[in-house]
């Protein structure tokens, strides 16, 4: 049974000290909602995703429900690190594939600005295997990102101004996207003279810490039908795969393995296996440049190795051979962990329905995809989609 | 306008009973993996059982190590704000990858282990290059 994408929503990102977790969820329930012509009633299930181990709310999933009008409707909450966003749209499209629901809504909220920063980076430390990496280590997020990236620069000769290239291009769309935390362009100087913060990442390396929300609304073809809702972003298919806790398991640091699998896993349920070619656009996880420049490789749009030319070749700019993080990324637009993957579900299908304005890519395939990781490479999500 | 939240310190008791052998080897300046006595499997950070159901034991991790990946942390978190910017790296030696301190690493280094204990009294590993 083929299931849809009926409606999206999206917070601003940034800084929200304006509201709560469950005020800033509803922003982005209410624009799903209004956009799939739909209210609370017409929901059957709700998933909310969160991680919000920097927020006061430690079990923020019944009160951001509750706040939603969705009391008696759920909730699921689903959490799996800066993936826990993918992690809810598969919880509900595999809830409507099994035909336990008809209509659900996935909800990704994250309020990471009400801790200071050393206590953020001691709880992102944790993504990993605390005895063994922050306990004794005080390895932190951008940490992890920077050890993939020393050993893809020794390996493959990748360097600090192609990653800086990532963050360019990220601030460019950014700037044209009033939803994105950043919308100032920046300069290759301006990344590389940027303070370090974890050699060999410096400040515009990193994705910012910002609060936000995003919702999509999900539907059975037979609900949609019965909705006479013609416009509709069809989820195609969907890869998960996840890998070790301790980065030291791992086979090598130039790649993450989660994401190959994920994308064999789509790409074959799809039939893709020239993405460069079968897509319009891609939105992948770009908590760091360096994570950008890996994903390129490991999503098979380069060759291993040659994800540092990719950028520098302007092949992800808009117009490229693939566009890619037309909205600015995580790394521009912001990173609000369970807001995420949700929000690159909002971009692709913005994209699809051609309502993306000055960011809008040329369709011929009328397909997209999303890339959404999980700690460092401990969870990936690839899922494709098209109208 | 904000309202302050009551204060929440967690402080946790990890249980390492299981595996006290590797914590006491640090202590002598020796640093553990284990290995499955029937299917052969090595383990680093040590597990006391293996997924196959065979018994371990204990053998000492020694030799060269080599670095294959290193950064330096310049933001500091919570929890380590007494230190300076210091060095994380990842050594393997043979069938192991081994997280520890290093001082002025490269990718390609060949490296010893050591143990220590930080200024907080934590014990771990450290790489001194060769
Ligand atoms: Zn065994």
């Amino acid at each position: 049974m083929r299931v849809g994408v009926v409606g999206v929503g999206c917070s601003k990102f940034g800084r929200r000290d304006d509201v709560t977790i469950q005020e800033l969820a509803y922003e982005a329930v209410k624009e799903a909602l209004d956009d799939a012509g739909m209210v609370q009633d017409d929901i059957d299930l709700s998933v909310v995703g969160s991680v919000n181990t920097r927020g006061y709310e430690l079990m923020p999933a019944v009160p951001v429900n509750e706040y939603c009008g969705f009391a008696g409707k759920g909730p699921l909450r689903v959490e799996a690190a800066c993936a826990t966003g993918t992690a809810a749209v598969y919880t509900a499209y595999t809830s409507i594939a099994s035909k336990m629901a008809d209509v659900a809504i996935a909800i990704g909220v994250e309020k990471m600005t009400e801790v200071d920063t050393a206590t953020s980076l001691a709880i992102g430390g944790r993504a990993g295997n605390y005895l063994w990496e922050f306990h004794q280590y005080g390895t932190t997020f951008p940490g992890y990102y920077a050890m993939h990236a020393s050993a893809h620069m020794a390996k493959f000769g990748t360097s600090e101004k192609q990653m800086a290239m990532v963050a360019v291009k990220a601030h460019r769309n950014a700037a044209k996207n009033p939803k994105a935390h950043f919308q100032k362009e920046i300069t290759v100087e301006d990344v590389l003279n940027s303070r370090v913060i974890t050699y060999p990442l410096k400040l515009y390396d990193c994705s910012p810490i910002s609060d936000g929300s995003a919702a999509a609304i999900l539907a059975s073809e037979e609900k949609i039908k019965e909705f006479g809702i013609d416009d509709v972003i069809w989820l195609e298919s969907a890869g998960y795969a996840s890998d070790t806790s301790n980065m030291t398991n791992r086979e090598s640091f130039v790649g993450l393995k989660a994401t190959v699998l994920a994308a064999e896993m789509a790409y074959r349920r799809a039939g893709i296996d020239d993405p460069v070619k079968q897509l319009d656009m891609a939105t992948v996880h770009d908590c760091f440049t360096i994570a950008e420049i890996m994903a390129y490789e490991d999503l098979k749009f380069c060759r291993k190795g040659e994800g540092g030319k990719f950028v520098e070749m302007e092949e992800s700019d808009i117009g490229g051979k693939l566009p890619v993080n037309t909205f600015g990324g995580l790394k521009a637009k912001g990173h609000p962990l369970a807001a995420t993957g949700v929000a690159m579900v909002y971009e692709v299908v913005k994209q699809l329905r051609e309502e993306a304005g000055d960011l809008q890519v040329d369709l011929k395939n009328y397909r997209g995809l999303i890339h959404n990781v999980g700690g460092t490479g401990h969870f990936a999500f690839v899922m494709l989609f098209r109208r | 306008m904000f309202i302050e939240s009551r204060e929440l310190l967690i402080k946790h008791k990890i249980p390492v009973s299981r595996i006290s052998k590797y914590w006491k080897g640090l202590e002598g300046g020796i640093v553990y993996k284990t290995a499955c006595k029937k299917c052969g499997e090595t383990y680093y950070p040590p597990r006391a059982e293996c997924l196959c159901g065979g018994e371990v034991e204990w053998v000492e991790v020694d030799g060269e190590g080599i670095i294959e990946a290193f950064t330096t942390v310049h933001a500091i978190p919570k929890g380590f704000e007494w230190n300076k910017p210091y060095t994380i790296a990842i050594a393997s030696f043979g069938d192991v990858k081994i997280m520890g301190w290093a001082e002025d690493v490269e990718v390609g280094d060949r490296v010893r282990i050591k143990t220590g204990k930080d200024e907080t009294g934590v014990w771990k590993v450290y790489f001194e290059v060769i």
